[in-house]
């Protein structure tokens, strides 16, 4: 018999360094989840992308067990990466820090596009145009 | 260590700037709950970042975001302490005595339990801060190693001992020396706190170090339970304190990082003895050479 889903928890949490220290630790913990495996799984799997933010979607079931995926890295960090900068504008209307193109940006949001929750791409796209512009980046 | 919960009520639109600003400003990891149309963002901050001081310049920017095309409402946000013990004792009421191994059962220092044959030896531990309960498949193959190449007086060194089950199974399976390390000081007083609630291992001498730097011990056997990529660099210092013959025991390798710790057993001066698999989890037995091979 398929087991029932309990719960799900989303976490961004660094690649390969997750810990029983929060987020992860409260997260799981009242969850039911073993911490230890989790974290033992999660950086043994991310090991590689050591450095990077990844999202991770963590399925509880009925039996405290549980199952997870990693994502891609969050939309933010794709715009980083595209402007090749690494930290936003802590000024954004005043400080613009960086350029992105439009097509840069429909890139990030095709790949996002199913973690955004977004009707359609051009939805997903306002969202990362907006985050862009939100961290000091001119979408040209 | 304290930590600071900071609590953001958005919704679905302003997720990624506002997880952006708030990793951008220190948040050592997000929690996102998005099952209803008001997102909760929880961010988790350590005591050496002075969050309360950035929370007026944080709620300017999310409102701004509406200037940027996003909609941040209900735009809310609040800070708490972090409740160290709930979560961590709401988790150790789904921790029960479970038979890792043939002979190996651990018990949670809070349970009762007896013996279900003469031959089952039973590990006392309490998680505590490190959260090592035994068991994961990758303790689970360190484990049926020791088994395999305890016969019974031999010395130990353990390497990344976490909550020091591998040193308290081996004493219990006869390891007459052992010496246990981790670089982790919570890891340190979680493996004291556990071989005090076992008496047969009270003699294991645990340690703060980094892998076997600056160890000059020649032993028997070598158990190490971490991941690849710090096995890696173990192994040559591994063949270093091992006597000829000696038996190296790993885990912690996942799958696609199999040969690659097997290349790097097989150039450092060890032969491949057994190998195990448990889920997507390899252990690996490995003997040094002898001098004349």
């Amino acid at each position: 018999m398929a087991k029932k889903v309990a719960n799900v928890v989303k976490l961004q949490i660094p690649a390969g360094k997750a810990t029983p220290a929060p987020p992860v630790g409260p997260a799981l913990g009242q969850a039911g989840i073993n911490i230890m495996g989790f974290t033992k799984d999660f950086n043994a799997r991310t090991a590689d992308q050591a450095g990077t933010i990844i999202p991770v979607v963590i399925t509880v079931f009925d039996d405290r067990s549980f199952e997870f995926i990693t994502k891609t890295p969050p939309a933010s960090v794709l715009l980083k990466k595209a402007a090749g900068i690494q930290k936003g504008s802590g000024e954004p209307n005043t400080n613009k820090v960086a350029e992105v193109t439009k097509d840069q940006v429909k890139e990030i949001a095709e790949t996002k596009m199913k973690d955004l929750n977004a009707a359609d791409v051009e939805a997903a796209m306002r969202m990362v145009e907006g985050t862009a512009r939100s961290m000091g980046i001119t979408v040209k | 260590m304290e930590w600071q919960e900071l609590t953001v009520k958005t919704n679905n639109e302003s997720i990624e700037a506002i997880n952006n600003m708030l990793m951008e400003a220190g948040a050592s990891g997000i929690q996102v709950d998005d099952h209803s149309a008001v997102v909760v963002i929880n961010a988790y901050f350590n005591e050496r970042v002075k969050i309360n001081e950035l929370i007026p310049e944080l709620q300017v920017r999310i409102d701004q975001l509406a200037d940027f095309g996003l909609d941040p409402s209900p735009a809310e946000i609040s800070l708490k302490p972090v409740n160290d013990d709930s979560w961590a004792l709401t988790w150790e009421k789904y921790y029960h005595p479970t038979r890792l191994t043939r002979f190996l059962t651990v018990v949670p220092d809070w349970e009762e339990y007896q013996p279900t044959s003469q031959n089952e030896l039973i590990i006392k531990l309490n998680p505590g801060r490190a959260f090592g309960t035994g068991t994961h498949p990758t303790t689970i193959l360190t484990l049926q190693g020791l088994e395999t190449v305890i016969r019974g007086g031999e010395s130990m060194l353990d390497v990344g001992t976490g909550s020091g089950v591998l040193s308290i199974a081996a004493k219990l399976m006869g390891v007459e020396h052992i010496k246990a390390f981790d670089l982790d000081e919570v890891a340190v007083s979680s493996a004291l706190e556990n071989i005090n609630l076992n008496p047969v291992a009270k003699d294991v001498e645990v340690s703060a170090n980094d892998m076997l730097n600056g160890i000059d011990d020649v032993v028997d056997i070598i158990a190490a339970n971490m991941l690849s990529d710090v096995i890696q660099p173990l192994i040559p210092q591994a063949f270093n304190c091992l006597k000829p013959g000696g038996k190296m025991v790993i885990s912690g390798i996942i799958n696609d990082k199999f040969d690659l710790i097997i290349d790097t057993l097989v150039q450092n001066g060890f032969t491949i003895s057994e190998t195990l698999a448990m889920d997507d989890w390899r252990g690996i037995i490995a003997t040094r050479r002898l001098e004349e091979d």
